[in-house]
């Protein structure tokens, strides 16, 4: 962590959060919306695959997806300036911050869970799903993992803040 | 009256107490509620602007019901939160500007319920009511102002200089 820490402090990403007070809240602003854009597409997507709004063709609401690989683009890089260029903490403030850690495990199953969903084949029983017909419960699975997993990163990314709370919670 | 509720076992509770559901859980419900309502409705809004046009119109309506779930959720977690706070952010007007915008915003969700798609016509691919290029537009600005001015109640001395108050 404290080598990961002296690296990113030697990006200008502090310096530039420092001497512009905009930077900050304007990166929260897009980190709001590009979590809206994320559960917007892909939660929407996860939801109809578990049989919510049936009459939409799953396979055409999947052509928001990039819309939401997208908003996590730009989440993946305000997130990194927040961690890189924190004025008042500095990098190791949020690297030793158990709800980030939890929060950045979580992204990664989430992550895991879709190169599962591409690798076993299971995109494909989804092409000829019907309007309004049912997906697989393989695909339901994937789903159901995918959307509990964004809520959490959701839940997890609020705690950041407030990480003294999960740690009483877990006697810490 | 503001003291009282301030001051009330609830407003207490959800502002000191150390327990993980206090606080920060109410908070974190208040960032899903607000990603269902405003990830939904831009979806549609989008749809509305002309992307994925082939998607059918009439079982997006479906979604409504969750976008509404996502505003309760809301309501309650925001009643919860301005409780535990309520004459600091009363004082703030980033934060009244946030409450105006949101109130325009459901306004204008429910004005593309009833012209978009509790009309019956809506079955008809390729048609579209004058209006709903109107509300989508709406929709992305209205709730766009929302989280801004949500996100920058918490930095109003920021943007009091930036206006050069």
């Amino acid at each position: 962590m404290q080598a990961i820490s002296d690296f990113l402090i030697t990006l200008p990403i502090g310096d530039f959060v420092a001497t512009h007070d905009w930077v900050w809240p304007f990166c929260e602003t897009l980190h709001f919306v590009g979590m809206c854009l994320l559960l917007g597409t892909v939660g929407v997507v996860d939801l109809r695959v578990l049989g919510v709004a049936k009459g939409i063709p799953i396979k055409l609401l999947e052509k928001f997806i990039p819309l939401g690989v997208i908003a996590f683009v730009v989440n993946m890089t305000t997130g990194f300036i927040f961690i890189a260029g924190n004025p008042v903490g500095g990098p190791m403030e949020y690297l030793t911050n158990l709800s980030l850690q939890i929060k950045m495990l979580i992204v990664v199953i989430a992550g895991i869970n879709l190169l599962a969903f591409y690798a076993t084949g299971l995109h494909r029983s989804l092409e000829t799903v019907p309007a309004d017909g049912n997906a697989s419960g393989g695909a339901k699975a994937v789903a159901a993992v995918s959307l509990f997993a964004w809520i959490m990163v959701i839940v997890m990314g609020r705690f950041i803040m407030y990480n003294d709370t999960l740690l009483y919670a877990f006697g810490l | 009256m503001f003291e009282a509720i301030e001051n009330s076992a609830y407003a207490v509770w959800v502002r000191e107490s150390p327990s993980i559901f206090a606080y920060t859980t109410i908070l974190s419900l208040h960032a899903i509620g607000l990603a269902i309502i405003v990830g939904i409705h831009t979806l549609i809004a989008l749809r509305l602007l002309g992307f994925v046009q082939e998607i059918p119109l009439a079982p997006m309506r479906k979604l409504f019901p969750w976008m509404y779930l996502g505003f309760a959720i809301n309501l309650f977690s925001g009643s919860s939160l301005l409780a535990a706070n309520l004459t600091n952010d009363l004082g703030n007007w980033l934060f009244i500007c946030k409450l105006v915008f949101i109130a325009l915003a459901m306004i204008n969700l429910e004005l593309t319920r009833m012209w978009v798609f509790d009309r019956p016509v809506i079955a008809a691919p390729g048609q579209l009511p004058q209006r709903s290029r109107a509300v989508a537009i709406a929709a992305l600005v209205l709730w766009g102002l929302a989280m801004v001015a949500g996100r920058f109640t918490a930095y109003p001395n920021f943007v009091e200089a930036w206006l050069g108050f």
